[in-house]
């Protein structure tokens, strides 16, 4: 396994207008994810973590201070750049599943691949075992025949497809009941087990106990951070 | 506390040694309550001496077979039909902590964020024991009970923290 982070941010801040009415929506915040690794950031609404997450993502860019997605400065790329590295390198959930109703589910895993010139026969292959990986058995059903908890596997397989290892999650388990949401949880943890790095935005401290570290948010800036106890060995 | 009732329900599938419902007492609740061997002896004399249990001869090893009662069996439905009373349970000393502490004027988001941080670590050292855990679904649910507890202890903070940022007494203290 690398050293390289998958992503990392570093004294970044978003400020958003200028004056007296600009807003710190992030102040200063450095913060890593690993292969591997499961960071949970909480925090009340306004703290930052929407924009964190879309930092993270290159879905936004930092006023100052920088983003690096898997050794790549995302400051150092037109728009364009960072929209093909996005489509490559970053997969989201969030917690309105996002699914396409009109296709099933490999197809929905399939598109974001396609779109990146992917040919169909490939793209199938790697929907399919994405969704074994999340555990999901019925590739040719549509959203709308899945439980919620059966869409967010799909949704999770889609941002793991191909050789996307970050996956930003949203508050993924915002509309499941506690043990649907547990299973999500699990799952997620496999898939960082497996290699990928997931930074995990929620406001339930049960789901971001799942995570190696917690980060707390506030008013912008890193209140505080806790890390998993290491397990000891026997 | 509950050894008698757990006793007694552990009795209800059939009689057993002393020995063997202290192990099935510490497996059911996942060794949150250890029981001593002892505890387990005086509490059977008196579930005997109460006419909940009967005990058997000894055997030629010297062990003792209890087995419960018409009696036992409906002091177990009761305390099955029973809730809990909420004042049944200890006082909570967060709680008088972060009473006294807005009381007193002192800062008290560092004592909201600092218990925070520790209740998160207990929730996660809960959560990795919950993950590679391989037992009964009795142990499961007792490990989720405390779970939703740190769960609800955290919810709480939030609240405390939204509040006492809006109310204009604590804002004063803080600016």
């Amino acid at each position: 396994m690398s050293f390289e982070p998958v992503v990392r941010l570093a004294d970044a801040t978003r400020v958003h207008g200028d004056g007296p009415q600009a807003v710190h929506a992030l102040k200063g915040v450095s913060l890593e994810v690993a292969a591997g690794e499961l960071v949970a950031v909480m925090g009340p609404s306004g703290s930052g973590k929407s924009t964190l997450l879309n930092l993270a993502g290159g879905l936004d860019t930092p006023t100052s201070g920088s983003v690096t997605v898997e050794g790549t400065p995302l400051t150092s790329l037109t728009d364009k750049e960072r929209a093909a590295l996005r489509r490559r390198r970053v997969g989201y959930v969030f917690q309105d599943l996002n699914l396409i109703p009109s296709l099933t589910a490999a197809e929905n895993v399939m598109l974001p691949r396609e779109l990146d010139g992917v040919r169909a026969g490939r793209a199938r292959r790697e929907a399919l075992q994405a969704l074994a990986e999340v555990g999901l058995e019925e590739p040719d059903r549509f959203p709308d025949e899945l439980s919620g908890g059966q869409r967010q596997r799909v949704a999770i397989a889609r941002a793991l497809a191909g050789e996307r290892r970050l996956l930003l999650a949203d508050e993924p388990t915002g509309a499941l009941d506690t043990p649907t949401g547990d299973d999500i949880l699990r799952l997620l943890r496999a898939r960082c087990d497996a290699g990928a790095a997931v930074l995990l935005v929620t406001h339930e401290s049960r789901y971001a106990a799942w995570a190696d570290r917690v980060v707390f948010l506030r008013d912008g800036e890193v209140a505080d951070t806790t890390e998993a106890e290491l397990e000891t060995a026997r | 506390m509950a050894i008698r009732q757990g006793l007694l329900a552990l009795l209800s599938r059939g009689p057993r040694y002393g020995y063997q419902l202290r192990t099935e007492f510490e497996a059911s609740t996942g060794a949150t309550w250890p029981l001593n061997i002892g505890q387990v002896y005086t509490t059977l004399s008196r579930l005997e001496r109460d006419g909940l249990v009967a005990s058997g001869d000894q055997d030629d090893q010297g062990r003792v077979v209890y087995s419960i009662t018409e009696a036992g069996r409906t002091e177990m439905e009761r305390w099955f039909s029973t809730p809990v009373a909420q004042s049944d349970r200890p006082r909570d000393e967060l709680v008088i902590k972060l009473a006294m502490a807005v009381a007193a004027g002192a800062e008290v988001r560092p004592v909201i964020q600092a218990q925070r941080a520790a209740t998160m670590r207990t929730l996660q050292r809960l959560t990795r024991t919950k993950r590679a855990s391989t037992d009964g679904p009795a142990q499961t649910l007792v490990l989720e009970s405390m779970i939703f507890q740190a769960e609800a202890e955290q919810r709480w903070l939030d609240h405390c923290e939204a509040v006492l940022a809006a109310s204009p007494q604590t804002q004063e203290k803080q600016a």
